[in-house]
């Protein structure tokens, strides 16, 4: 008969490989509904104590049923021995089921091994734990593969977005932390990269990208990095620092970045670096600078659309953040040009700065233009400028001059220049001067040289 | 109740296999709608300081208590601001309560280095009778004296006094009144009996074996394999099951790889990967046979500030195949049938147990939902979200079953408001050491505890199962 094949099944599984059978197990075993494994184990350890009343068999019960306890009623699920099992029944005011738990050779002295067992076997059937089991719910289909791991984007993408759509709760000083930390994560990788290679280009490429990471808004899209790169082979060494200068305040906070990788990429090789590294850094980076260029929000997509037009028809701008913004009378500031130790002024005025150093720095592309498309012929020489500033400091500045065609476009980048010592002098001590200089030098570059320890660290 | 149920049913298991085995069909979902939404953050910024949560708690519940003075000490009671007092007049002032505790752990007080102290020892309970009230309205504080016990009260309860302000500066107290319930919607009526499983604390990772089996009895009961037809049966009425925080044990937050040398811990694994694994797989078998809520809990992996956000789904692959699983935040606010459900992982009313002198936490969760916050000492002594704009731990709506997690032993109470509101309160104990849970019958609002055991070497009698005398 078929029904006599189980009895063999379990009376194998028990007397002959020793092993603990419990329902789960015997139903996943043979493939059937919990409750007739528990049946078929009650059947079977009455026709082996009818047949053969000294078999070695223990049996555990399962008794749930109802208790008062602390003055409620309690119910209670209870694995219990044979022995204890009228016991057990004897205490609960209702017995809500009885059936057989386990049976096994050997005597168990505590219910671990039971658990042991059941944690096996579902192990190897978790797909369809629920297949043999008395309750079916109706709600649980499992999701399709695409469905869910679209469920998963569409979870990632409304978290960016409730993210970007700031709630009630939003200020944007928000902006603060985010730079900040991703400042100083890049910048180690920055230095790293200085280390890692030996060509200037390198660490232009790479405080590049550290600094459009920082920075926020007024992208330049993917054109005037790569531009310059490939006109700082036009330039040499001695103009891809300036360009340095130039590309460091850029913002490139897009996901072109990725498309720019090409143009930076191949210039890679020109210059003569470790390309393996600093690709793959480069590549880690745009990655998570995407993911922290979503969550920008939309105030970066919004400007880089104001002002691409404009970017596009420049190829470089000089931008001297800083220096620029405090000279700027309509500019947002909210703390004095003695707060700018950071990025702390950028993100109140970041809708603002993007149309705001586009006309201003309209002087200065020009200059670039000029030289890149007439093939003119500028030198570039090291001078030494001494003058007296606002707070009758007397400073003396090595700047770099070009000299150009137009006395304006050389006046601007003198002033430019002055700007920038000048304010700089303005948050820092008077006495500080000699450091002034040198850290005029490291911003506005000298190629390949460092000249103090925090040459390093562009000024922003 | 869900033994009785379970009992009508004829014993069938105690006989030789039938052809033919029931199988239940899980009641449906009927209504269920996810009222969370307040306790979900966005975008996050902690560069605003706290004051603006406690002006936005006073503005908020001003109202409420006016209404309620008004009620208590008749209409012609004055209401008035601290700047507004006069001395010797009688009158009420509604504002929020500051409890200086000399016991309090300080920052401040332990590194400083003039007093050269030692960091205090964790206490289990930090007041003192010489702690001192001082009620805060927008614009003053004033130090209370009189008939009001410091020991029940906690810092960041919104209260209104009744009494005067003396010639020495303090106000002396003849009464005071809290906010009490809000207003509730109606309980619906059900025709049938659902249940809701309440789980509190699996404590998985804890290293304990112990609560395995009884964990995996829990599941077996709900998935419907454990039981009797009338059992199971009865299990295939619980239409939801929320696991109230506290899904892997303190053990699997040990802080080893922070002060080992770092060759030491290079190779080895956090206690909770594989905790969490248990979890994923746990979820798995549940999900595939009842809705279920997963309520972070304070040794969760997520934020330390209430309110908590849900676990990220990531970390379930096989459980998040099923719809049926859902990640919600701590504290959980759902309407589940009809039936108001409002919940914490318990971090809330443990924190309150450890400033006050309550010793009951069914009795503080009263007390939270007369005083109209979930948790009152949110931001001074429980870390929290610095909300600006309003705070979402006051109670709008009276809740229909309030309940709170993690607690040392179950509890369950109705209670009643003064517009006849009515609540069932549950106190859900840890799971991990009690091996209890809690099921709510949405027809009756009735709760039962459901206690789970296997043997062990030691029960030669039957204390193991609570069975004995």
């Amino acid at each position: 008969m078929a029904d006599q094949l189980y009895l063999e099944n379990i009376d194998e599984f028990v007397t002959d490989q020793n092993k603990i059978v419990t329902y789960k197990w015997l139903s996943y075993t043979l493939g059937v509904h919990v409750n007739q494994a528990k049946q078929m184990l009650y059947d079977y350890v009455e026709r082996k104590r009818k047949e053969n009343s000294g078999a070695q068999l223990h049996v555990t019960y399962l008794v749930s049923g109802s208790l008062i306890q602390n003055g409620h009623s309690c119910h209670k699920v209870a694995v219990v021995r044979e022995d204890k099992l009228e016991a057990v029944k004897s205490k609960l005011a209702v017995t809500a089921s009885i059936h057989v738990y386990s049976i096994q050779k050997a005597m168990l002295k505590d219910s671990g091994p039971l658990f042991n067992t059941d944690y096996d076997i579902l192990k190897s059937n978790l797909q369809n734990c629920s297949k043999f089991s008395a309750i079916q719910c109706a709600a649980a289909v499992p999701r399709a593969a695409a469905e869910s791991s679209s469920s998963e984007k569409c979870e990632q993408s409304s978290l960016q977005v409730s993210s970007e759509t700031p709630a009630n709760n939003e200020l944007t000083t928000n902006g603060h932390s985010p730079p900040t930390s991703k400042q100083i994560f890049q910048q180690p990788k920055g230095i790293m990269g200085m280390f890692a290679s030996k060509a200037a280009s390198k660490t232009q490429d790479a405080n590049k990208e550290t600094k459009t990471e920082t920075k926020e808004v007024s992208s330049t899209g993917n054109k005037p990095p790569g531009k310059g790169n490939v006109m700082s082979n036009f330039f040499g060494k001695a103009a891809m620092n300036k360009l340095k200068v130039n590309l460091d305040s850029e913002q490139a906070v897009k996901e072109e970045k990725i498309v720019e990788q090409p143009p930076v990429s191949v210039t890679e090789p020109k210059l003569a670096a470790p390309t393996g590294l600093k690709k793959s850094s480069k590549k880690a980076e745009p990655v998570k600078m995407q993911q922290k260029e979503k969550k920008r929000g939309k105030r970066a997509e919004l400007s880089d659309d104001e002002t691409k037009e404009t970017e596009n028809m420049k190829k470089k701008r000089r931008r001297i953040k800083l220096p620029e913004s405090d000279s700027s009378e309509d500019e947002v500031i909210p703390d004095s040009p003695g707060d700018y130790e950071a990025e702390s002024p950028s993100p109140p005025p970041p809708p603002s700065p993007p149309p705001e150093p586009v006309p201003k720095t309209e002087p200065e592309p020009p200059s670039f233009k000029s030289s890149s498309g007439e093939k003119r012929k500028r030198k570039r020489v090291l001078k030494s400028k001494t003058f007296v500033d606002d707070e009758g400091c007397i400073v003396t500045e090595k700047v770099y001059e070009s000299e150009s065609c137009t006395d304006s476009e050389e006046e601007l980048k003198m002033k430019t220049s002055v700007h920038r010592p000048s304010t700089m002098i303005v948050k820092k001590e008077p006495k500080e001067e000699r450091k002034v200089p040198k850290k005029g030098t490291a911003a506005l570059g000298k190629a390949n040289r460092q000249v103090s320890i925090t040459g390093f660290f562009q000024r922003k | 109740m869900f033994s009785e149920q379970a009992a009508q049913r004829a014993h069938t298991l105690l006989s030789p296999p039938s052809a033919n085995n029931a199988t239940f069909a899980r009641v449906p979902v009927s209504t269920y709608t996810n009222s969370s939404q307040p306790f979900r953050l966005g975008e996050r910024s902690f560069s605003r300081q706290y004051a603006h949560i406690y002006a936005t708690r006073l503005l908020q519940m001003r109202p409420f208590l006016v209404s309620r003075a008004k009620q208590h000490w008749g209409g012609g009671v004055q209401v008035k601001k601290l700047c507004e007092l006069q001395p010797g007049e009688k009158c009420c002032v509604v504002g929020t309560l500051f409890k200086a505790m000399p016991l309090q752990p300080s920052i401040l007080r332990e590194i400083s280095e003039e007093h050269n102290l030692l960091p205090q020892p964790p206490r289990s309970k930090y007041i003192h009778p010489d702690d001192e009230l001082v009620l805060e309205d927008e614009l003053q504080r004033i130090k209370l004296e009189g008939s009001i016990d410091s020991s029940k009260l906690v810092t960041g309860t919104v209260l209104a006094v009744l009494g005067s302000a003396r010639d020495s500066g303090k106000f002396l107290v003849e009464d005071h009144c809290f906010a009490e319930l809000a207003p509730q919607q109606p309980a619906p009526t059900l025709d049938t009996d659902r249940f809701v499983l309440l789980v509190s604390g699996l404590g998985l990772g804890g290293g304990g074996g112990e609560s395995l089996l009884g964990t995996q009895l829990l599941v077996d009961v709900v998935t419907g394999q454990l039981g009797d037809e009338g059992e199971q049966c009865s299990a295939a009425h619980v239409s939801r099951v929320i696991l109230a925080g506290n899904l892997l044990s303190h053990n699997t937050q040990s802080r080893d790889s922070i002060n080992k040398a770092k060759y030491l811990t290079k190779k080895t694994q956090a206690a909770s990967v594989e905790a969490v694994k248990m979890l994923d797989e746990i979820l798995l078998q549940l999900s595939a046979s009842v809705p279920v809520d997963v309520m972070p809990g304070e040794f969760d992996p997520t934020n330390y500030t209430l309110p908590q956000q849900p676990l990220h789904p990531c970390m379930f692959p096989l459980a998040t195949a099923y719809s049926t699983l859902q990640l919600v935040t701590n504290p959980y606010q759902a309407t589940i049938d009809g039936v108001r459900f409002l919940g914490t992982s318990g971090q809330n009313v443990s924190d309150i147990f450890r400033y006050s002198s309550m010793e009951d936490h069914l009795e503080i969760l009263e007390w939270t939902l007369r005083v109209r916050h979930i948790s009152p000492t949110a931001p001074d002594t429980l870390g929290c979200y610095p909300f600006y704009k309003t705070d979402p731990f006051i109670f709008l709506e009276c809740p229909h079953v309030y309940f709170c997690g993690n607690t040392p032993e179950f509890g369950s109470k109705i209670f009643r408001g003064p517009e006849d509101q009515r609540v069932l309160l549950v106190a859900v104990p840890d799971f991990s050491t009690t091996q209890t849970a809690c099921l709510v019958n949405l027809r009756s609002l009735a709760c039962q505890p459901i206690s789970f055991s296997g043997f062990g070497a030691e029960d030669e009698d039957l204390g193991g199962l609570g069975l004995g005398p």
